[in-house]
């Protein structure tokens, strides 16, 4: 527990004019960890993060990134942070080699050992036959992979993406994902993530923050996350003329809920470790059971709850 | 050659003075190589020197017929005027590209870069004086078909590129400032009704003593008059230290005030 | 082709999109300045640096280098906000909203007059303006009153020439930048004309250019009016010019854009 984290901040605000686009943020993130930031367009994510990656200084609070103050160590954040800001802003002018080698440089990473980390960076993120191209010429998800190999050239410990995949196509979506869990799984890196995808967060994230106008409003694992909700809801067809002792049989289980002909529904307290149980009493009771599913509450439902509002983009999500 | 050296040497340790001559130097390639990627970003920097080389000695070249003017062929006269004018707005196109990097935020990427980000400035700087080149040696080659005299000798080149030089990088400086305050392109226009303001109202077309009024008092404080000078003292006669010194302290003091003020800019938005 | 309430309409339509012009031209005073503070600045410094010159053999009567410069400073000006018509109007076709003035029941041609004409009152207060600033400044207008008013017609009718020139181009291309890229063009042609100093104290090809240049036709009558008193054949010299190139210049822009929407 003595672990000094690899992100915190303290009471973070950031004022723009009259506008709090933060708003007095506490946060934790503890080395190793995938971490995602949810939240909806405008909520203050953006900003948040520029703040991490020194580009922004607070107007209120503290933030350490990597041990170091964001304001009196900015040298020393930048030095352990890896940055793929939004958009992934590239020269599209340079070719991918180029940019590699600008990134090197800018890190001040000795020539002989940049060109063999950016060739293999490169290798990695599937560029290398593009490498000599005009990144002008690149797709979406090819930015994206350059910004990420970019950010990875003077090799972080933790990586900043800023909604790695707004506006990509779900393979591409899907291919940075990959990259992104390999990372941490084999180098360790601790990834901090911003996203507006309710999916990409519940895929990649160990742990969530939800961010609603420049304020934490939920903050665990999705599975708690999604347990605060409530338990989930199993769903079990049975033969028609079951339905009843069905009922009956589950009813220790928790509150019946609303279901169609033929099925019955309840809200599994206790969540899917309760489902074996669930299923042995209904064979206790001679009920044969055709078919089950136990539907969780969704990220969307704990957005909803905290917030009164839907995540755009929740559609294309779960 | 000696900042690429250094950077291999000290380049282990970001923040290190190799390592700012090291970004300083990626920078400066890095807008060359843009050039190169698209000839288009040259044409402006080359057409407008071109045009007021052809346009000023055509219609203003009787002028040398008038007593005192100073030179008895127009492109002595105008060439220095039209090269450094060029410079002016190439110093300010290397300011522009840094406001572009910042409109479309390439420039995070930069800032994000360990140690002093006072090499990001410097490097568009030296870029934009290596830019000042084109217009100038472009300007010089029209002028020498029109029959430019060296009369000072070589040194009179060295006068002449060293001012356009340093006149590029005072713009882009000056430039720098705002483009790092109202992260715009557009905010460059206004730097270039400045730089080309300040070049109209000083001795580019005719000689201080031919001027009246507020124009004379105008042109007789403005430094850009005495980089003139010394730009052109190498094509009317021989160098003087009298028409030298002047005109390095101008550069000097420019440089020195724009980059006191583009490096503030530059604090505000880099914390 | 069109009866007479249809005509009206079609009147009533042009007043209401030149207004449009002329009102986003006032919204974009930044836009505009420079088109007055240039030439200004140009006339102020001329003025004062050029003086000497007025003595040298060739040069035609003046009083002042303020008199002399005054037709080109205007010239300059105005053509600053002629490509202006242009560059709106392939705007308007980048965005849509050329599209959603061809959709609705607006007669063809007051979209393209209509700018045109709501530039062309634009130059010619800007032209007023301009000679009122001279006047505060020393100049005079040897012609009187009438001379002032052709200098407002002759600014007038370029913006409606150079316009025309500019529509073409949009409706050709629909592109804002390949509109605002001639407009460069404009400037070098008014700086190889005798806007700026007389064309026979010119010499070799460039003289050949400037007095070949229909800058020069438009602006030598003009100054003779401001210069050497009012002259009604230098009056219809000055306008014919503008006048002449507006007529080909707007019909190609209407035909142009009979042919964009697929009639011949």
């Amino acid at each position: 527990m003595a672990v000094r984290p690899a992100v915190e901040a303290e009471g973070l605000v950031r004022t723009f004019g009259d506008v709090r686009a933060v708003d007095g943020i506490d946060l934790s993130v503890a080395p190793g960890e995938v971490f995602g930031f949810l939240g909806p367009n405008g909520a203050g994510k953006s900003t948040v993060v520029r703040m991490f990656t020194t580009l922004l200084r607070p107007t209120a609070g503290t933030a350490t990134v990597g041990g170091h103050d964001v304001v009196s160590g900015s040298g020393a954040v930048r030095r352990t942070i890896g940055v793929a800001l939004q958009d992934a802003a590239i020269d599209p002018l340079m070719t991918g080699n180029e940019l590699i080698r600008l990134q090197s440089v800018l890190h001040g990473i000795p020539r002989a050992v940049a060109r063999i980390r950016g060739a293999e960076l490169l290798e990695r993120v599937g560029l290398t036959a593009a490498a000599g191209r005009r990144v002008g010429t690149y797709s979406g998800g090819m930015r994206r992979r350059l910004d990420l190999a970019m950010a990875l050239v003077h090799e972080p410990e933790i990586l900043f993406l800023d909604e790695p995949t707004t506006g990509l196509d779900p393979t591409s979506r899907q291919a940075l994902w990959e990259e992104v869990r390999r990372l941490n799984t084999e180098n360790g890196t601790t990834v901090f993530l911003t996203t507006q995808y309710l999916e990409e967060a519940d895929q990649l994230a160990d742990r969530i923050a939800i961010i609603d106008a420049g304020k934490l409003v939920r903050e665990g694992t999705p599975e708690a996350l999604k347990a605060s909700i409530g338990s989930p809801t199993l769903r079990i067809d049975v033969q028609p003329g079951s339905v009843e002792a069905a009922r009956v049989a589950l009813g220790a289980f928790g509150p019946d809920r609303p279901a169609r002909e033929g099925r019955v529904s309840i809200g599994l307290e206790g969540g899917a470790a309760r489902v074996a149980d669930a299923v042995r009493a209904l064979d206790g009771a001679g009920v044969v059971v055709e078919h089950l599913e136990l539907d969780a509450p969704s990220l969307d439902d704990v957005f909803a709850e905290a917030t009164g509002r839907r995540l755009e983009g929740a559609g294309d999500g779960s | 050659m000696t900042a690429v050296v250094a950077s291999r040497r000290v380049a282990g340790g970001p923040g290190g003075l190799g390592h700012g001559a090291a970004v300083v130097v990626a920078l400066t390639r890095r807008g060359m190589a843009r050039m190169v990627a698209r000839p288009a970003l040259v044409i402006p920097t080359l057409v407008m020197p071109l045009f007021f080389i052809v346009s000023f000695t055509g219609a203003f070249s009787s002028l040398t017929r008038l007593e005192g003017y100073g030179a008895s062929n127009v492109y002595d006269w105008m060439a220095p005027y039209a090269a450094l004018q060029g410079s002016v707005f190439a110093g300010i196109g290397g300011a522009a590209s840094a406001a572009d990097d910042i409109e479309n935020g390439f420039f995070d990427r930069l800032l994000l870069s360990p140690g002093s980000r006072l090499p990001i400035l410097l490097g568009t700087a030296a870029y934009s004086g290596l830019r000042s080149f084109i217009p100038t040696t472009a300007v010089l080659l029209v002028s020498w078909m029109g029959g430019l005299s060296l009369r000072g000798g070589p040194l009179g080149l060295v006068c002449l590129y060293a001012a356009t030089v340093g006149m590029a990088v005072v713009f882009c400086l000056l430039g720098l400032t705002f483009a790092y305050r109202m992260r715009t392109v557009r905010s460059m226009m206004l730097v270039q009704v400045v730089g080309f303001s300040s070049m109209f109202m000083s001795t580019g077309q005719v000689p201080l003593h031919f001027m009246e009024g507020w124009l004379r008092v105008v042109a007789g404080v403005n430094p850009l008059t005495n980089v003139l000078q010394f730009a052109r003292q190498g094509f009317l006669g021989p160098l003087a230290w009298s028409t030298t010194w002047p005109g390095i302290v101008a550069l000097v003091t420019m440089v020195v005030v724009t980059g006191m003020a583009a490096g503030r800019s530059l604090g505000k938005i880099a914390p | 082709m069109m009866a007479g309430p249809g005509l009206a309409l079609a009147v009533r339509q042009t007043i209401e999109l030149a207004r449009r012009s002329v009102l986003t031209e006032r919204r974009q005073l930044l836009n505009v300045l420079p088109g007055l503070v240039f030439p200004l600045l140009l006339a102020a410094v001329y003025s004062r640096q050029f003086s000497r010159a007025l003595a040298m053999p060739g040069f035609p009567e003046v009083d002042s280098f303020l008199d002399f410069i005054l037709p080109a400073c205007i010239v300059q000006a105005v053509s600053f906000g002629a490509t202006a018509a242009g560059t709106e109007l392939a705007l308007d076709i980048e965005n849509g909203f050329f599209d959603r003035l061809i959709a609705s029941p607006v007669a063809r041609f007051p979209i393209l007059l209509g700018r045109l004409a709501g530039a062309s009152l634009v130059a010619a207060i800007k032209a007023a303006i301009l000679v009122a600033v001279f006047l505060a400044f020393g100049a005079e207008v040897k012609g009187g009153p009438a001379a002032v008013l052709v200098i407002m017609a002759v600014a007038a009718l370029l913006v409606l020439a150079i316009g025309g020139v500019g529509q073409v181009l949009a409706i050709r291309t629909g592109s804002q930048e390949a509109v605002a890229a001639t407009f460069p063009l404009v400037f070098v042609g008014i700086f190889m004309s005798s806007a700026f100093f007389p064309t026979a104290l010119m010499s070799g090809w460039f003289r050949v250019v400037a007095e070949n240049n229909p800058i020069t036709w438009v602006i030598d009558p003009t100054r003779r009016l401001v210069i050497a008193g009012w002259s009604t054949g230098d009056a219809i010299q000055a306008m014919a010019v503008p006048a002449a190139v507006t007529l080909v210049t707007v019909s190609l822009a209407i035909l142009a854009l009979h042919r964009k929407l697929g009639r011949p």
